[in-house]
């Protein structure tokens, strides 16, 4: 039970929050295409899939399995954004998450061919259904790396919301692409976020993005000097972050999808950064000891600061 | 009424009838057009075409001229004896040109020129030569001599080279073409400056711009008519990014004909219209072709085929294909053509379409992601020979070599060919501008390189007859970083139009409009103040006229300082 498991150190193992996602690893790591295509044949339509699609583009080589999938049928759609976000992986992957000037010209020349072939490739899988929204949602990453433009991004998020209005994952994606670093403004990327909230039903993962976007707002203040901690201890940021949080992962309605460890984890650390141990805590208790790098990484070392911030947590703040 | 076009002959012309009432409308087509003319003769049958009407004078009936890539078009509209007299007089005028109007006539094509707004698309598919030549200013006009003219009429507007057709109750009465024989030329060549396709190209801020040529099929004219609904739905409906979105299917009657797509945007929409816009193409490719779009564009085209003015409409274009020697077909021909289209025809020419598309992306887009590559702007050597440095020190360096002259910065390089030049355009300031057949340019400034004069006679002594082109003194000499000529140097981005630019001048960056900007507020705030001082320092008991008059003229030689860059920017480019 969560009380046991958060004195466990933290495991961020994908497959440890979502079982599934091991298989299915296997699976194309022994190239089983029939076993892939049918599991995903079998998920419910609104399902977001993306951490799945994520989890078979992760595997080391799987871009030779999916481009002989591909060739035998071309209008596998699913192979098609499968192999396209296995493209935008790999060009990631080159890139680092370094900030952009510690990136040389010959990575970024790598990445973006990468994407670009990533890109062709998920043009061909919405073009053939535009209906299918992980592809929609690959093809925001892709816009982000190629600086695609804005609006751009714009245009691939409201077609994949015109056939799912509450895609987490193409809603994070968005996300960022409003945050100033990618030629966004904190106004726009705000706005999204409690637009996504307001709209998004009881219970939602939604409610994550106010939170995200004020983490983001934080880290992209001076880290010397007191701008960040002043950001954090404006009254209006925290009272959007606890509204946020009501109506979306603490709401009785809520229902772990996939992406709730993240989610989770955005609240547990912007209560901790905010000293407000005793909100942080119910989150924490969530996780158990399940954690993703997002959003840990940004605080420092993801695993040193989880497991801080969690005693730090669920120690004041008492158990039971 | 009978619905259809009968063949027959006037004076050894090839006539093509149809019955009509109401007033008579006939065309005399001749197979000549730009495309049939050379870079440096460019606008010699728009001027032919000029000097044929001018005996028209200002007759009250209805007449037009149209120079097209490659038919001339001559039609009239009235009652029958003035059509016969208006096609008389095009053929009398044809056979003995006013000469003595040629002046007025060409000072009349610079004034159209001006008004005119060229596709750059032709250029970047063609070259400098061909189909291409519809990009380009006519710059053959300014030194056409008579004999060039009369010689060009006698060469390609004969008896042998001309279709009329007649719309009315019967062929006028007392019809007479009286033109010199010849012989029916053949279609122009069609010549390619893309070694890959799809390709694109950044220029402009109006919006995207498409071609593709296609095998000319009933197929094909409804895929664009499905392009354009598909491009009106998903860019003006759905997202309301553009609020044109529109198409044209246009045969150039040897077999192939041109789709033209294009879409408006709003300067700050531009990336979501490029977006949506390789969507849409996209979706056609990859098949989706609803049945409804295809039932639609089809019925429009259905109704054009059985409107009562259906076979009068299509003698136009008939009688180009009769000059191309294509058989015109019957509208029942066309009709069971149309309603056997499948969807499945039409995601064929998508597919065709594809691998010959051109786009057109605003400037500051690429499309490269979207698997378009990038229309050269660069040549893919650089000649050897006497190497000049710019003067400037900038890197760049102009090399002037038995076959060719390049310039060069870096590792890049454009190069125009001596034997491959399609015209050289010489200013009387010593400038050159060389234009190769694939519309790459080179700027041989003497000045800005330290070109000796024996080195310019060798380039002017190499190039090929008939390339020549005097122009007038320009206002401003280009840049030594040649921005016009596809310089290999700032401000070249990938698939930067800069190499193919026609224009005589460069389209304002970002940073000229700034200083344009700037520096001409600066200056004009600075101009009310000396103006002030000037009339007001006048009467000011404390200071001698003397003094007033050194700082007042301190003060305006101050305005005039600020003033002279945004002079510069404002002379030496045009409007982005």
């Amino acid at each position: 039970m969560p009380t046991d498991a958060t004195l466990l150190p933290p495991d961020f193992e994908l497959a440890s929050a979502y079982p599934e996602t091991g298989w299915l690893r296997q699976a194309a790591e022994a190239r089983d295409w029939a076993a892939i295509r049918t599991y995903f044949d079998k998920l419910p339509y609104e399902t977001d899939r993306s951490v799945l699609i994520r989890a078979v583009a992760d595997v080391p080589g799987v871009e030779d399995f999916l481009r002989e999938v591909v060739a035998a049928v071309p209008d596998d759609v699913l192979a098609l954004t499968m192999l396209g976000s296995r493209e935008v992986a790999i060009g990631w992957s080159i890139r680092t998450a370094a900030r952009a000037e510690h990136v040389s010209r010959d990575q970024f020349r790598q990445m973006h061919e990468h994407l670009r072939v990533g890109e062709q490739a998920l043009i061909r899988a919405t073009a053939l259904d535009p209906s299918f929204h992980s592809a929609w949602a690959e093809r925001l990453n892709t816009a982000r790396g190629l600086q695609l433009g804005q609006n751009e991004a714009r245009r691939r998020y409201d077609r994949l919301a015109a056939h799912h209005p509450h895609h987490f994952t193409g809603q994070a994606r968005l996300l960022q692409q409003l945050c100033p670093k990618w030629g966004g403004s904190w106004e726009a990327a705000h706005g999204f976020a409690r637009a996504c909230l307001l709209s998004a039903p009881a219970g939602a993962l939604s409610g994550g993005l106010v939170a995200e976007a004020h983490m983001e707002h934080w880290l992209d203040l001076p880290a010397d000097g007191n701008a960040r901690a002043a950001y954090l201890r404006q009254p209006h940021v925290h009272a959007e972050v606890v509204e946020a949080a009501e109506r979306s992962v603490l709401h009785p309605d809520h229902r772990p999808g996939y992406g709730w460890v993240s989610v989770q984890g955005e609240f547990a650390a912007f209560f901790s950064l905010v000293g407000d141990t005793a909100r942080a805590a119910p989150h924490f208790r969530a996780l158990g000891n399940l954690a993703s790098e997002y959003p840990w990484g940004y605080l420092g070392d993801a695993r040193e600061q989880y497991v801080r911030h969690r005693a730090a947590a669920l120690g004041r703040s008492g158990r039971g | 009424m009978s619905q259809a076009i009968h063949h027959t002959e006037t004076d050894g012309i090839p006539t093509l009838f149809a019955y009509a009432t109401g007033p008579v409308r006939a065309g005399l087509v001749f197979r000549v057009g730009v495309a049939d003319e050379t870079l440096a003769g460019a606008g010699i049958t728009h001027l032919v075409e000029h000097l044929a009407l001018h005996r028209q004078g200002l007759a009250d009936y209805h007449f037009n001229g149209a120079t097209k890539a490659a038919f001339t078009h001559f039609h009239v509209e009235g009652a029958e004896h003035e059509v016969v007299a208006y096609l008389h007089g095009v053929c009398a005028s044809l056979a003995d040109l006013p000469m003595e109007r040629l002046e007025t006539e060409k000072e009349i094509l610079r004034t159209e020129e001006a008004r005119r707004e060229t596709g750059r698309l032709p250029l970047w598919r063609y070259g400098a030569q061909g189909y291409g030549l519809s990009s380009y200013p006519e710059w053959g006009v300014r030194q056409a001599r008579p004999e060039d003219v009369r010689r060009w009429a006698q060469t390609w507007f004969t008896r042998d080279n001309a279709v009329l057709w007649v719309a009315g109750e019967r062929l006028p009465a007392g019809l007479s073409l009286t033109l010199p024989g010849g012989r029916r030329r053949p279609m122009p060549q069609v010549t390619s400056a893309l070694p890959a396709a799809p390709a694109y190209f950044s220029d402009g801020t109006g919006g995207v711009l498409l071609d593709a040529v296609v095998a000319d099929t009933t197929a094909a004219r409804l895929y664009a008519g499905v392009l354009e609904r598909e491009l009106s739905r998903s860019l003006r409906q759905e997202g309301g990014y553009s609020y044109t979105a529109a198409s044209d299917y246009a045969p150039r009657r040897d077999g192939f004909a041109t789709v033209t797509a294009f879409a408006d945007a709003l300067p700050a929409k531009q990336d979501a219209v490029l977006g949506g816009f390789v969507d849409v193409l996209a979706g056609l490719r990859a098949g989706r072709i609803a049945q409804a779009d295809l039932d639609a564009v089809r019925g429009r085209s259905d109704a054009t085929l059985t409107a009562p003015d259906a076979a009068v409409r299509r003698l136009p274009g008939a009688a180009e294909d009769l000059l191309a020697h294509r058989r015109p077909r019957t509208l029942d021909e066309l009709r069971g053509e149309l309603w056997a289209v499948t969807p499945g025809q039409v995601h064929a020419v998508a597919l065709e379409a594809e691998g010959t598309a051109l786009l057109q992306a605003p400037a500051g887009h690429t499309a490269d992601w979207a698997g378009y590559t990038a229309a050269p702007t660069k040549s893919s050597y650089a000649v050897t020979g006497k190497r000049f440095a710019s003067v400037r020190k900038d890197g760049t360096a102009l090399v002037v070599g038995s076959e060719g002259v390049s310039l060069t910065a870096g590792g890049d390089a454009v190069t125009v060919p001596y034997r491959a030049c399609a015209a050289v355009l010489s200013f009387p300031d010593g400038g050159r501008r060389l234009i190769g057949t694939d519309g790459i340019c080179v700027e041989v400034e003497p000045g800005e390189y330290g070109i000796d004069a024996h080195t310019m006679a060798t380039i002017d002594a190499a190039l090929p007859a008939g390339t020549a082109v005097q122009l007038p003194p320009r206002q401003r000499r280009p840049e030594p970083v040649a921005r016009e000529s596809a310089g290999p140097g700032e401000g070249r981005g990938p698939g930067s139009a800069a190499g193919r630019r026609p224009d005589e001048r460069t389209r304002r960056t970002v940073g000229q409009k700034a200083v344009l900007v700037i520096f001409g507020t600066l200056a004009g705030l600075w101009s009310l103040l000396a103006l002030m001082y000037t009339v007001f320092g006048f009467s000011d008991p404390e200071t001698t006229t003397g003094e007033w008059a050194a700082l007042a003229l301190f003060l305006w030689c101050v305005g005039g300082l600020l003033a002279w860059p945004a002079v510069r920017v404002a002379r030496g480019t045009r409007k982005g």
